[in-house]
């Protein structure tokens, strides 16, 4: 069931983090945990299973563009679908993420209805949903 | 007697100063910077204005959103207080009469209300992450513009005076942090006439769809 699915949020801020948790949770999703940067991010994707993630992409240590290169290259990871959830704002960035494989890009600041419908449309098309 | 200096000494005590300064920064190499520093002071301008402007409307979406969920509040209180009132007289007839579903009914729309409020408060603390982000590029601009003034003074000042800031510590200890401007932009802060960046998610999911996503 696509409600059992499991999310890693990926930010800086622990306020974004709690707000797209709990907005994950709202639109059906109760499993998720979370990450301060890309490191700490790759640490628990290889030593937990998860579904789905959810990255910012300003971050320190290790930004939402080398976390989603990492991702892309580990062949036990490369499946996870990686939504970008940032503030930058360059098409070139929003470019660039497509061609490392994001499977989405939401520019913050976003609704609930945004998140809602990139999820939603990204398990779509992986047959999730 | 009067120190009073007359305004033409003062103009050009100013003009001697203002020329040492030119010469000093020309010297140091420094002028290059002090025209990057004027460049990005409007920027930083701007970028604080962008502060004010989220943080107020947060505060403005937070304060409507309470006001309207202490008012669905207060009709739940009120009601129960009413049908609780016409349970005690008649049970029977507080069923019958629809009184009771009507509560709940009214109940069940309240709380929906209430909960799309509580989401609205939440998402509107948003604007942590998007000040935060151009908080810290402000700061990097002030840390880089006290370096270099620091830089300025030390080499400048004479023998004998004291110069004490942090910044000077780590000039002294041969430790300076070049601050490095990162190389991810933020939150634009005035997209307007900018052609290289987006300004709403549909543009977003425009250009995706153009490169076939």
């Amino acid at each position: 069931m696509a409600s059992e699915l499991k999310f890693l949020v990926v930010d800086d801020f622990s306020t974004m983090r709690r707000i797209v948790r709990n907005l994950l949770k709202e639109i059906g999703y109760t499993e998720a945990d979370e990450a301060e940067d890309g490191v700490a991010a790759l640490n628990k994707l290889r030593n937990s299973s998860f579904d789905f993630v959810v990255s910012d992409i300003n971050m320190p240590n290790m930004n939402g563009f080398q976390l989603l290169q990492e991702i892309k290259k580990d062949d036990k990871l490369k499946h996870l679908p990686v939504l970008m959830v940032t503030a930058e704002a360059r098409k070139e960035d929003i470019v660039m993420a497509a061609q490392q494989g994001a499977a989405g890009y939401i520019v913050k600041p976003f609704t609930k209805s945004t998140l809602e419908d990139k999820v939603n449309l990204i398990l779509t098309k992986l047959g999730l949903k | 007697m009067s120190n009073t200096i007359p305004t033409d000494e003062v103009h050009q005590r100013i003009g001697v100063l203002t020329r040492q300064l030119h010469d000093s920064l020309a010297g140091l190499g420094l002028a290059d910077k002090v025209k990057t520093w004027a460049g990005e002071l409007p920027d930083a301008k701007s970028r604080l204005s962008y502060i004010a402007r989220l943080t107020g409307e947060a505060a403005e979406k937070v304060l409507n959103n309470v006001d309207q969920a202490k008012l669905h509040h207060d009709h739940i209180a009120s009601e129960t207080r009413r049908i609780g009132a016409l349970i005690v007289k008649d049970p029977v007839a507080a069923v019958a009469k629809g009184h009771v579903m009507n509560f709940i009914n009214d109940v069940e729309q309240a709380t929906q209300e209430i909960d799309k409020n509580l989401t609205d408060i939440m998402m509107a603390q948003d604007f942590h992450d998007l000040t935060g982000q151009v908080i810290a590029k402000v700061v990097t601009l002030a840390a880089n513009i006290e370096e270099q003034l620091v830089q300025l003074l030390l080499i400048t000042a004479p023998g004998d005076a004291v110069v004490k800031t942090a910044a000077s510590d780590e000039l002294k200890g041969e430790s300076v942090n070049v601050i490095d401007e990162p190389v991810l932009q933020g939150p634009v802060v005035s997209p307007e006439g900018n052609p290289d960046v987006v300004k709403s998610q549909s543009e977003v999911d425009d250009l995706l769809a153009s490169l076939g996503f």
